[in-house]
């Protein structure tokens, strides 16, 4: 144990010293809030953790550790972590409050935070290590781990700073208050007035398609028309303008629409990384998997 | 096209597809390819025929993704015989889109034209699609590593080379398919990403094939562990498909339960 080159053995057990330093963590100060991680706080976090990984990147040709966890025998068993405590998720009911202690709120549980950290860092180190020894055969493998940390950090670190809202507008009257999933009432900053709510059913009276008519009017004098519904959503200033809902009572009279707002400023970071993640799979099956043998 | 009409092109495919198999095993090329590919054309005439009587993809019920995944089993297999000229595979594709065409025509399922706004998307068809065929090759590669852990000694290199390489397309298919959906999601709902049952196990069972992947080339000598391996993540890539619809802690929570009335 411990002696080079390390095996796998080394690399589970980080991973339970992880699982441990999460569990003190979690008595220490409780489930994660990842609400306290609005901006600037995720602008910190993030220079501090790209700070840590190009240091671990610096010395790893002289601490034998680091330089470790930029192959696959690292990878094992993190991603073994990671897809144990995904399952276990899986398994036990997600719920918001209350539940089984722990386990109940993975998402705020910290060894679970903690090995998809530890696997983001690794992840890092390899697309760096492959990275500087450019080599055109070196991109796929290059967007394929650099795209998840792109994709995962911005998704992680950005969550806070999304604000998601409900507005609810009846016909002729612009409404510009919003309410968030806790019931505060916002002002996001733009108006929504309804001129026609429109809804075809099929034969046995389930939607077909609902639609609004609408002009969202903003802040700095912007009066933009449009008609959203389902999968189509309509972009103003940054906000996002989703068909949520209407009142099912009185289907196709129904006297208002409900909207659904989502303002995510990391949202650009999430697409580089998916499309990133979207190239590299396709390397993966073009360029990375083993020759076929034909005896 | 009306779903009555299926036991007549299935049958008759899965006739086509049998005679392939057979003259794999008599290795006479040519009408491997002419029964397989025919077989493929008339069970896609099907698919299409129920796409346009429905007026919408046939994608919406489990009825419908078995549909898709009995047609891309012998897909699949005629992929894996022209490049490893496997004479038993065409007899394993066959086979099992067999067992999946009898599921079909016992629990055909709901097929009503109706198709929930949610769902009508650009990014439906694909993101389906991409999925089934990715179960397509995954379930061969379980296969594989089902046979390959019964013989154990006798497993050949190129028998290893060939679950990789069905890992590593299937794999690449599996993350297209996510990656849709996420896609999807953000112009539907405005979130890429929610942690739904559904989208939870769909992580879990990629970050198992990735474990296969980084064991593979980490320990190439060690291909039985991830024969195992395999196997688990065969397992969850079944409870992200159908079996979240029986596990306690997805009841009433998954927004990917459609066929629901």
């Amino acid at each position: 144990m411990w002696v080079k080159p390390w095996k796998m053995k080394e690399g589970f057990l980080i991973g339970g010293g992880l699982l441990f330093a999460g569990m003190l963590l979690q008595v220490a100060t409780g489930p994660i809030r990842w609400e306290l991680f609005a901006w600037p706080v995720n602008l910190i976090v993030l220079i501090l953790l790209l700070a840590a990984v190009g240091v671990m990147f610096a010395l790893g040709r002289k601490v034998y550790a680091f330089e470790w966890m930029m192959h696959e025998g690292a990878a094992v068993p993190c991603l073994v972590y990671a897809a144990a405590l995904t399952i276990l998720m899986g398994l036990l009911p997600q719920v918001r409050v209350g539940g089984m202690p722990w386990l109940s709120q993975m998402l705020r549980f910290w060894p679970f935070v903690l090995i998809w950290t530890w696997m983001m860092v690794i992840s890092a180190l390899a697309a760096l290590n492959h990275l500087l020894r450019w080599k055109v055969k070196e991109i796929p493998f290059i967007l394929n781990h650099l795209g998840v940390v792109v994709a995962i950090v911005s998704a992680t670190l950005g969550s806070a700073d999304t604000q998601s809202l409900q507005l609810t507008a009846f016909t002729g009257e612009p409404e510009w208050r919003a309410v968030d999933d806790a019931g505060t009432v916002h002002e996001p900053g733009l108006a929504i007035e309804l001129h026609k709510f429109t809804l075809e059913e099929y034969p046995d009276h389930t939607p077909k398609r609902f639609a609004s008519d609408i002009t969202v009017y903003t802040e700095d004098g912007k009066a933009v028309q449009g008609t959203v519904e389902v999968n189509k959503p309509l972009k103003v200033n940054g906000w996002k303008v989703y068909q949520y809902g209407y009142d099912v009572k009185y289907g196709t009279e129904s006297p208002y629409s409900v909207f659904q707002l989502v303002h995510d400023p990391w949202i650009l970071w999430v697409y580089i990384g998916i499309f990133m993640m979207i190239a590299g799979a396709l390397c993966l099956m073009l360029f990375m998997a083993p020759k076929p043998m034909r005896s | 096209m009306s779903w009555d009409s299926f036991v007549w092109f299935a049958l008759t495919a899965v006739l086509l597809w049998a005679a392939g198999a057979f003259f794999a095993w008599k290795e006479r090329k040519p009408l491997v390819y002419a029964c397989t590919l025919t077989g493929i054309a008339l069970f896609f005439a099907f698919i299409l025929g129920m796409w346009i009587s429905l007026e919408r993809p046939p994608l919406r019920t489990m009825g419908e993704t078995r549909l898709w995944y009995s047609f891309f089993l012998p897909v699949a297999g005629i992929i894996v015989y022209s490049r490893w000229r496997y004479k038993w595979i065409l007899s394993f594709s066959t086979l099992l889109s067999f067992v999946f065409i009898c599921v079909n025509l016992l629990k055909p399922g709901i097929h009503s034209k109706s198709l929930m706004p949610a769902l009508q998307s650009p990014w439906f068809a694909p993101h389906v699609i991409v999925y089934m065929f990715s179960y397509a090759l995954l379930g061969a590669a379980t296969v594989m590593a089902v046979y390959m852990l019964i013989r154990k000694g006798k497993t050949t290199e190129k028998e290893i080379n060939l679950t990789d390489n069905l890992v590593y397309v299937g794999l690449a298919f599996l993350t297209f398919g996510m990656l849709f959906g996420a896609l999807w999601a953000k112009e539907a709902w405005g979130t890429y990403w929610a942690w739904d049952p559904k989208e939870t196990w769909a992580a879990a069972t990629w970050l198992c094939y990735l474990v296969y992947m980084h064991l593979r080339k980490a320990k190439p000598g060690e291909w039985q562990t991830a024969c195992v391996i395999l196997l688990v993540s065969f397992v969850c890539l079944q409870i992200c498909w159908w079996g979240i619809n029986y596990l306690p802690s997805a009841q009433g929570l998954s927004i990917h339960t459609y066929n629901v009335k």
